[in-house]
């Protein structure tokens, strides 16, 4: 079941067109990655759903009801890209607040945040300002501040971004215990090995325009050039245009070869034990979401354009 | 309702909380009766006690009159030189006098008489006016002695005098000398307020966008909630400060009373108290209570616009305020006018059009209401400062919520102002 769907969104500002008739559906329990490049329209995107900016056309569905800001901001947790906490103000303080401003009472509040703070080694950091942390550590108060609640949507903006791997990895543990407790993270960024890693839908987004979407396992699919990587020994001589390949590359054992159309693995193996080569290895190279991503958005004229000018 | 009430907690408590509210709380009074005394003090100094040669070809002016005055005043000397009123240029420095007067044949019977005061620097009109009026004395006892005016008829011209008191019939409590004080006071208060806690507004709002924490209160409050909740809990501070400096007062009579010196600060006490019960208390309680918030909100909120339209450099949010800060300072020049001539058209119509009201209305009151002021009046300027404050509200509202979330260039008015009126 969706718990959020976009529908025909567009919001236009006096310069640009932010967001251009984008529609998404995203699955209760996905990790769903949002791509696109600076300036592609994603914060814009990302504002229309936790009720900031109302869009000028197109409706937006969370949980099989019309979007209500007033009454459904409690259930999204949103981390800006852009992390933002009072400089002055304690942290067990501002937590506090912040829980409360998002509807929780007092002593629930405080009873989740001690909760979190043991979790992630932050009990210690009470008394302490934001201004005498770390990047790394308010990042980690930003997070817990956006998950306090327990929303159904989990809207996370770079949530890596100035994290050592160590935290990054407690933070991510943490993002999929989310998601198996059954909140929904709608994760946008444009680091590439990290949305392969995590997610398992993505949109891709440039220009105001969704470009593509879908799983990553189906996208990698769709994007695939036939491309092996094969490891052999006796490298058979000719090749003289029979063969169901076409050699791209050799290094050392590797190969990378294209498979012809209208042939399969198959046929390059027995092709190639034919010619009484030694296989060592066989393995289909698939496409980063890396490449797919540059493929796309390259060759599209800068990013963002302003159409007055 | 109930973030609202969150986000009022927060502002109210961590500015309550702040040493430096403690601090200028405590140092506002402290620098006030400072300010009042020090320029008293300050004025007496600059004047410069002079010692003047009189050159006198009146025949008048002798030795024993000119004696007698400066015994009875030592602020400045007058000597009597020999007369040779011809030569102008008397070298009186080298005599030890630091001006000197050329005084002509004169007719003590008609007309007035330019005297010379001559010196090679000049002297302030504090330190000429002494001398003028020291001459002036002598001059007197002479036409007295000349009209053989002996010391009790003299006592009789001077003591019997004829004093206007104004009384106002409809409201005899409004008292014109302490009205005018009253008023003053109420006037500058607010404008104290409207400065200090408009720009604390202002900065709150920078320190939130620049801080980058706006975007997180915007996804769990509406922005105007935010606005709003800002500009109640620091007008609840500057409510919370200016209580404070009543129960001061307060606390000081009391002491004061047990300790029964009469003593100048007992004196000034009693005086406060002698005007609290010679004006009509409540009614200038309740009007300051009103124009003071509703002052405040008329102010800050285009104070909080313009702080979520800038960025964290303060120069660009001085100059956005600069028209706002014109418009209070108008007013405190109006009302200035006004608490002189608390029922001329400077008066009436600063106290009717929302943005000098505040201020102007606060100098008009203490003179009387319905006398002075009249309900009609009184009515029309709150009722339209409260369409003027929500107004404003709803502009800087409206600025805000486009502004809080905009980086970059600094806006133009004429942005703002587009910014308010764009379609959602």
């Amino acid at each position: 079941m969706a718990i959020l769907e976009l529908h025909n969104l567009k919001k236009y500002f006096a310069t640009q067109k932010a967001v251009d008739d984008i529609s998404l559906s995203i699955e209760k329990g996905h990790i769903y990655g949002l791509l696109g490049p600076n300036g592609a329209g994603k914060t814009t995107l990302i504002r229309m759903i936790t009720g900031i900016f109302f869009p000028d056309e197109g409706n937006i569905v969370l949980d099989g009801k019309k979007f209500d800001p007033m009454n459904d901001i409690i259930h999204l947790g949103y981390m800006p890209e852009e992390r933002g906490l009072y400089k002055k103000m304690k942290i067990g303080e501002q937590a506090l607040y912040l829980a409360q401003l998002k509807g929780l009472s007092k002593s629930d509040a405080m009873a989740r945040i001690k909760e979190w703070f043991v979790k992630l080694e932050m009990q210690s950091w009470w008394n302490k300002k934001v201004e005498d942390l770390s990047k790394g550590m308010s990042q980690k108060l930003q997070f817990v501040i956006t998950v306090l609640h327990e929303p159904k949507l989990i809207i996370l903006d770079e949530p890596f971004s100035g994290l050592d791997p160590i935290n990054s990895n407690l933070i991510k543990d943490e993002i999929y215990k989310l998601a198996q407790r059954g909140s929904t993270i709608i994760f946008s960024t444009h680091r590439m090995e990290q949305v392969e890693e995590i997610c398992d839908n993505i949109a891709l987004v440039n220009k105001g325009k969704k470009i593509l979407d879908g799983s990553v396992k189906k996208i990698k699919q769709d994007f695939k050039e036939n491309l092996f990587c094969i490891g052999m020994e006796h490298i058979p001589p000719s090749m003289n245009g029979e063969a169901p390949y076409e050699m791209l590359e050799t290094k050392e054992e590797q190969s990378i070869i294209r498979i012809k159309e209208g042939q399969n693995p198959n046929d390059v193996l027995k092709y190639l034990i034919q010619q009484g080569a030694l296989i060592t290895s066989f393995n289909e190279i698939l496409p980063t979401l890396n490449d797919i991503f540059i493929r796309l958005v390259e060759g599209t004229p800068s990013a963002r354009q302003f159409h007055s000018n | 309702m109930h973030k609202i009430f969150l986000i009022i907690k927060r502002e109210y408590l961590t500015r309550v909380r702040k040493k430096t509210f403690i601090i200028t709380t405590l140092l506002f009074p402290l620098l006030y009766i400072g300010l009042v005394f020090g320029t008293g003090f300050l004025a007496d100094k600059t004047r410069a006690n002079l010692n003047v040669a009189v050159i006198d070809s009146s025949g008048f002016f002798t030795k024993e009159l000119l004696d007698k005055q400066n015994t009875l005043d030592n602020s400045s000397t007058l000597t009597l030189v020999k007369n040779n009123s011809s030569e102008k240029e008397f070298n009186y420095d080298s005599a030890g006098f630091d001006a000197y007067l050329v005084i002509p044949a004169l007719d003590w019977q008609i007309g007035n008489s330019n005297i010379e005061l001559r010196a090679k620097k000049s002297y302030g009109p504090g330190s000429t006016a002494l001398i003028d009026a020291k001459l002036n004395r002598v001059w007197d006892e002479i036409k007295n002695d000349s009209l053989k005016i002996d010391s009790t008829k003299q006592q009789i011209l001077l003591s019997s005098r004829l004093g206007i008191h104004f009384t106002n019939i409809t409201d005899p409590k409004a008292n014109a000398k302490f009205a005018n004080s009253i008023g003053l006071a109420c006037g500058f208060l607010i404008y104290f307020i409207i400065l200090i806690y408009g720009s604390q507004v202002m900065m709150g709002v920078m320190e939130e966008k620049t801080n980058r924490i706006a975007e997180i209160i915007v996804s769990s409050v509406k922005p105007f909630q935010m606005m709003l909740g800002k500009i109640i809990g620091i007008a609840l501070v500057a409510l919370t400060q200016f209580l404070l400096w009543i129960a001061f007062v307060f606390i000081i009579y009391n002491i004061t009373k047990v300790s029964g010196n009469g003593n100048s600060v007992n004196s000034l006490v009693g005086g406060v108290q002698q005007i609290f019960t010679s004006i009509n208390l409540p009614m200038i309680l309740f009007c300051f209570g009103f124009y003071f918030l509703a002052g405040f909100f008329f102010y800050s909120s285009i104070y909080g616009a313009v702080g979520s339209a800038v960025n964290e450099d303060v120069r660009e949010a001085q100059s956005l305020s600069f028209p706002i800060t014109m418009l209070i300072i108008i007013s405190i020049v109006m009302m200035s006018a006004a608490v002189n001539d608390p029922t001329g058209p400077i008066a009436f119509w600063g106290s009717i059009i929302p943005f000098s009201s505040p201020i102007v209305m606060m100098a008009r009151i203490p003179y009387g209401v319905p006398g002075t002021v009249p309900w009609w009046q009184l009515g029309l300027s709150m009722a339209l400062l409260i369409g003027g404050f929500i107004f404003t509200t709803w502009f800087a509202g409206k600025i805000y919520r486009t502004g809080i979330l905009m980086y970059g260039k600094k806006p133009s008015w004429k942005e703002l102002i587009k910014w308010a009126f764009r379609k959602s």
